[in-house]
């Protein structure tokens, strides 16, 4: 068989299936392809098709042309056929009641690690601080540690940050985009075998534990921890699932066990994503607490206490509990 | 597992010479589908990609700055707006661009590029996700050291977020041009022709147009022995050997 009569016996069925992408695809029509309706039978069937003839041109070397337009029929209909669509709020609700929470209880031993280097730094810093109040300046500079005091001083209006009035919603983006930096930051650490991960953890440790130790040797306690208590379930939460998610590609680095390390890094990343997706959620209800809520400085101490333990019992309840059932 | 994988090394190293030789020179990567065929991507170097992030960025500053000229009117509520929508464009905007059908930022696009899996698939929300966190270990120790060592020192040509999420930046396939040769009397082969010679013929057939007279001359007579000339050069010459391509692509008259 020549090129021109292979061709010729087989262009109808290349027509056919340029047409049925060109719908499906909702590309705009080349010139001399009218667009038709897609049958998916028909569709599957003309780029087995396509493929049997692309590998039949290129075992006879047909001419590039000819090769050419095969191959990317072919690569068209793969990438149509075989897309993952994984869009939508089906999706993301699947995601939230039982992915997420799933995935946090299948890494619970890095969960327990992230929270360890968080936590440790965040006790001793903030003990020896707390002891030795001029150690804060080993960790910030004098004028942001006087800056601090000033913010959660109760006789600011409204407490977290020296703000203007009318500027809760300015905060709101300062937090999440703060926030979800640092979060992204402990996940991306992870492609240094782990060590990123973990100095991010520490590093903001000591920051949140010389914080606290400062406040409170100044006697701002009060104000303090009622501004922190409610978002810090979402959003202390987040930063060590964030951690989590950064020590399981590093550990997956550096002990792939059975597969290579590339493979052993990209199912680590596939598993951690799950993970990503739903920090990403809960820094964003962190955002808004922090903005809205926590910074009020009218409502009574009793009442924020209680809102934080409610919020507190519902994390943990929903990251140890929820999904536990099939379905 | 492994007779499966030999079958399929095989069958690559069974490839006629002319993919085998591309695969050398256009830094192709084969995918294979279920249905057994190799799909050729073709991974997107360090240069055009650092040019398509420029563009990208210049557009990411455009729209930041458009945002801040509109925010001021809006006052506190406005700056709040701004500082989401800078974060966003941060972190999302390659995510949102990369999810829509074209598969690519705008940057990405202008140089015709678009990012994939690596089965050659359109890239997935995680993976999009994955590869775009991912940046910020890219970026170390300074101005995206990582990437760019990664890059040049990988065939695929991927940054350390396109390794972990599994994806590529590939050049999309242009449009196919067709051919169309110019009518030349079919000349029957003097000999008999491999494979190889045949598409050798053909390809230079359709090149013709695109060569000038000289040059054609030249690479005809390389050629001549398909219709018995060789060793002579020459117009008529040229016109045979472009004859013979006719007759192997299938004109008897």
């Amino acid at each position: 068989m020549t090129p021109l009569s292979f061709e010729q016996m087989y262009q109808d069925e290349w027509a056919e299936l340029e047409a049925m992408l060109t719908m499906a695809l909702r590309r705009k029509p080349a010139p001399g392809v009218v667009p038709m309706d897609v049958s998916g039978a028909r569709l599957a069937w003309l780029y087995r098709r396509a493929c049997e003839h692309l590998a039949i041109a290129r075992a006879r070397s047909y001419p590039a042309y000819l090769v050419d337009r095969l191959e990317q029929l072919t690569s068209s209909a793969h990438q149509l056929i075989y897309h993952r669509r994984e869009f939508g709020l089906a999706r993301l609700k699947q995601i939230a009641v039982s992915e997420f929470p799933r995935a946090v209880r299948a890494h619970r031993w890095y969960v327990v690690t992230a929270l360890l280097t968080f936590a440790l730094p965040t006790l001793i810093v903030g003990v020896l601080v707390y002891r030795r109040p001029e150690l804060i300046l080993s960790v910030v500079s004098s004028e942001t540690a006087a800056s601090f005091q000033e913010m959660y001083s109760p006789s600011a209006a409204s407490i977290g940050r020296v703000r203007d009035a009318s500027t809760d919603w300015m905060m709101f983006g300062f937090y999440i985009r703060n926030n979800i930096s640092v979060a992204f930051q402990c996940f991306a650490g992870g492609l240094f075998v782990g060590l990123g991960t973990l100095f991010y953890l520490a590093y903001n440790g000591v920051f949140s534990g010389a914080l606290a130790g400062y406040l409170t040797d100044r006697g701002l306690s009060s104000t303090f921890y009622a501004f922190i208590v409610t978002h810090s379930a979402f959003e202390v939460t987040a930063i060590v699932l964030a951690g989590a998610a950064g020590l399981r590609i590093g550990h997956a680095l550096v002990a792939p066990g059975r597969l290579t390390r590339r493979a052993a890094l990209i199912v680590a990343t596939r598993e951690a994503s799950v993970i990503i997706y739903g920090v990403v959620g809960m820094l964003v209800v962190a955002a808004g607490i922090e903005a809205f809520w926590s910074s009020a400085s009218w409502l009574p101490h009793a009442v924020k206490y209680s809102v934080a333990a409610a919020c507190w019992t519902a994390v943990l309840s929903y990251l140890t509990l929820q999904g536990r059932r099939a379905g | 597992m492994s007779a499966r994988q030999a079958g399929r090394h095989d069958r690559r190293a069974g490839l006629s010479t002319p993919l085998g030789s591309r695969e050398i020179f256009d830094n192709v990567v084969s995918v294979e589908t279920p249905e057994g065929i190799l799909l050729q991507l073709r991974p997107a170097g360090l240069g055009v990609r650092f040019y398509a992030f420029v563009i990208d960025w210049l557009v990411r500053l455009a729209a930041i700055y458009i945002l801040a000229t509109v925010a001021r009117f809006m006052g506190g509520i406005g700056a709040a707006f701004w500082i989401i929508l800078v974060f966003a464009l941060e972190w999302f905007y390659p995510v949102v661009f990369e999810l829509m059908p074209s598969g690519a930022t705008p940057g990405k696009r202008a140089y015709g590029l678009k990012v994939v899996m690596d089965n050659g698939l359109p890239v997935t929300p995680a993976a999009s996700i994955a590869r775009n966190l991912l940046r910020v270990a890219d970026f170390l120790p300074l101005l995206f050291g990582f990437a760019i060592v990664s890059m040049l020192l990988r065939r695929d040509c991927k940054r350390l977020g396109d390794i972990a999420a599994a994806t590529m930046v590939v050049h999309e396939p242009k449009a196919v041009k067709r051919s169309t040769l110019d009518k030349v009397m079919p000349v029957v082969p003097a000999r008999q022709l491999t494979p190889e010679d045949q598409a050798a013929v053909i390809a230079l057939a359709l090149r013709a147009p695109t060569l000038t007279e000289d040059r054609l001359n030249e690479l005809a007579a390389l050629a001549a022995s398909v219709s018995g000339d060789a060793g002579r050069e020459g117009p008529d010459v040229t016109r045979r050997v472009l004859g013979v391509a006719q007759f192997v692509l299938g004109r008897r008259s």
